[in-house]
């Protein structure tokens, strides 16, 4: 008994040391929370900067899962969690903005990945078949015969956006934009993500025709090379941010446009800015070109690697490029730690 | 010590070859039958597809008084009449009468597809120990797993829309119908069988005439609980693309639209309580109405 007292409290003593120890570490850069967005690109890049940074820079990185709406919600009401890696921000631009100037909310980096974008696409074999239609989004419209809806067989499907995400009201107005009730189209909402990839992966598959909307770098737009539709020319920022972006009844004339430039952003509190130091630095540094983002999706969903795997994988494979990212110092403790 | 220490699992490479085999040989299975699958369930899609048009396209006074007759057909309350009428009324007011009228049409067509597939099923378990044995963990499995892990599945043979849905929707709702019908039939009296049986009743005549009246009470439990378990599955179908109730609700989730989510959650709620009441009542009249007979 008197053995087992003693083992307790020589465990309880270690508990403590290490505790004392973390904390002390944690003064060079602070704990902080940071969001780890319920998509694939989202959720590496928080991985990343979760090693990188407790391994480099002796951070304490908590993560806690996130969406574009909720999260940024929370950012701007209650200042948590400290950073979003990757926000989309063209469903919040205008509260962003707001917050921008109001001092809570910064921008660490614009354009964390290259090279990425929303929009409507179609499946390689349909691109293949009809050229016509990739390269002109009329004689796209004018072809609904294309892509029938299984529930109205004489209707064309276009698969928008799930329920409740950014994209849906974009898409619905840009569906009134281009009339495309009128010529035959029904706008289906696919209900989740889940939902919007099953229906691709199974067009994509069985060599079925599919139009719809998706963004890219994804592993599912890698996967099955899906084709981006041509859709005609820019219809300016009054459009776009006065009217497809906002609720039906906000837009009454919407017009036809192409979609709007994606800009995405590493979004911190004005706070964690204030006192991240060198996390803040790291941030700022971080760009994955778009071909590497893509091929570690690729690489996630042919192995099923969640987030942690997979940013070790990148760690380890792309040494070259956070190298840059880092100091000397902490790139050494971070490669040590791998 | 370290055989102790260390679980000792299957090798990464391992498991992950594992998993995509599974996975590939789904994707074959997919390709090589799911435009057969598709084919055989294109009279439900139509059937569906045409009870929703029916529901939304009739003129609204129409439908309410549709659902109120059937309403007092089936419980003979004025009381539950007047509700009924009063709550499609206030639903149609708040703005959500095409999407009540979807996921009525999905609901009544998933209830009434998991009755008549589960009686027979449940009837069959009771029959045999042997085909109870076998039936029961694969409701277990049924009841249990995350609808998420049978939809991925079903979307990939059947796409998104009203057939997978109506699937995702029976898988979880049938397994009460089926574990009630079969416990009813075998909680009536063996006695009461061994008098059946002197009167020289033949199968048929035993089950319908003695064991299927006296297992109501539980039949209509399984029926009542087959209901709610449907129309507690409304948001999940949304996640495949089912109008109705579940898509608003699905947005006000993602957009923290309290009021949204809750008129339209209570809308669930509303057309649950409806059909969980008229259900009953017609359950118990069955009964009384049997009750009489036996003393008079």
């Amino acid at each position: 008994m008197k053995k087992l007292l003693t083992a307790a409290a020589v465990a309880g003593a270690a508990v403590l040391g290490m505790a004392g120890q973390a904390s002390a570490d944690a003064h060079s850069c602070g704990s902080m929370t940071m969001a780890e967005m319920n998509w694939a690109s989202a959720e590496l890049m928080a991985n990343v900067d979760k090693i990188i940074l407790e391994e480099g820079y002796g951070c304490e990185v908590e993560l806690v899962a996130g969406a574009t709406m909720p999260t940024f919600t929370s950012m701007n009401e209650k200042g948590e969690p400290d950073v979003a890696a990757e926000l989309w921000i063209n469903a919040v631009r205008e509260p962003l903005f707001k917050a921008m100037d109001e001092g809570r909310l910064m921008s660490a980096v614009e354009g964390p990945i290259t090279q990425l974008g929303e929009g409507w696409w179609v499946p390689p074999h349909t691109a293949e078949k009809h050229p016509e239609i990739v390269n002109d989004v009329n004689a796209l419209l004018a072809r609904p015969d294309l892509f029938p809806h299984p529930e109205d067989p004489s209707k064309g499907a276009f698969v928008g956006c799930p329920a409740g995400w950014g994209c849906q009201l974009a898409n619905a107005n840009l569906f009134r934009a281009f009339d495309m009730e009128a010529k035959g189209w029904i706008l289906v909402d696919p209900g989740s993500a889940a939902g919007l990839d099953g229906s691709m992966a199974k067009a994509a598959e069985r060599g079925e025709n599919w139009l719809g909307y998706y963004w890219s770098p994804t592993a599912m737009i890698g996967k099955y090379s899906m084709v981006p539709v041509d859709m005609g020319e820019w219809g300016g920022p009054e459009n776009w941010d006065g009217c497809i972006v906002k609720s039906e009844q906000e837009c009454a004339n919407p017009k036809p446009s192409s979609w709007t430039h994606s800009e995405v952003h590493t979004v911190v509190t004005s706070e964690f800015a204030g006192r991240g130091g060198a996390a803040v630095d790291y941030l700022k540094k971080r760009i994955f070109p778009g071909p590497i983002m893509n091929s570690m999706l690729v690489y996630m969903a042919d192995e099923q690697a969640g987030g942690a795997d997979a940013a070790i994988e990148f760690l380890l494979k792309h040494e070259d490029l956070w190298s840059q990212w880092v100091s000397a110092d902490a790139a050494a403790k971070i490669k040590k730690s791998l | 010590m370290d055989f102790f220490s260390e679980f000792p699992e299957m090798g990464r490479q391992d498991l992950r070859d594992f998993k995509k085999a599974i996975d590939a040989s789904f994707r074959e299975f997919s390709r090589a039958y799911g435009d057969a699958l598709e084919a055989f369930f294109e009279p439900l899609l139509w059937f569906l597809v045409w009870l929703e048009k029916l529901l939304t396209d009739a003129p609204w006074i129409v439908v309410i008084i549709v659902v109120a007759a059937l309403a007092w057909l089936g419980s003979r309350s004025w009381k539950l009449v007047a509700g009924t009428i009063a709550s499609f009324l206030v639903i149609g007011y708040l703005g959500m009468w095409e999407d009540t009228m979807a996921t009525l049409a999905i609901i009544s067509v998933a209830t009434l597809l998991c009755i008549a597939l589960g009686i027979p099923l449940g009837i069959l378990m009771a029959r045999s120990n042997r085909v109870q044995s076998a039936i029961t963990p694969v409701l277990d499995v049924m009841q249990t797993i995350p609808s998420f892990v049978y939809l991925i599945p079903v979307v990939m043979l059947l796409g998104i829309g009203k057939v997978p849905g109506l699937i995702a929707v029976c898988i979880y709702a049938i397994p009460p119908i089926v574990r009630l019908t079969n416990l009813g039939i075998r909680l009536v009296d063996k006695e009461v069988l061994e008098a059946a049986d002197a009167f020289g009743a033949d199968y048929k005549q035993r089950l319908f005439g003695v064991q299927i009246p006296l297992a109501l009470p539980n039949i209509f439990a399984g029926v009542n609980q087959t209901i709610m378990m449907s129309l507690a599955m409304v948001v999940i179908a949304s996640m495949i693309g089912v109008k109705g109730l579940g898509l608003p609700v699905l947005r006000a989730i993602s957009n923290q639209y309290l009021a949204l989510g809750l008129l339209n959650g209570l809308a669930i709620v509303t057309l649950a309580i409806i059909f969980d009441r008229v259900s009953q009542e017609y359950g118990r009249r069955l009964q009384a109405h049997r009750q009489g007979a036996d003393h008079g």
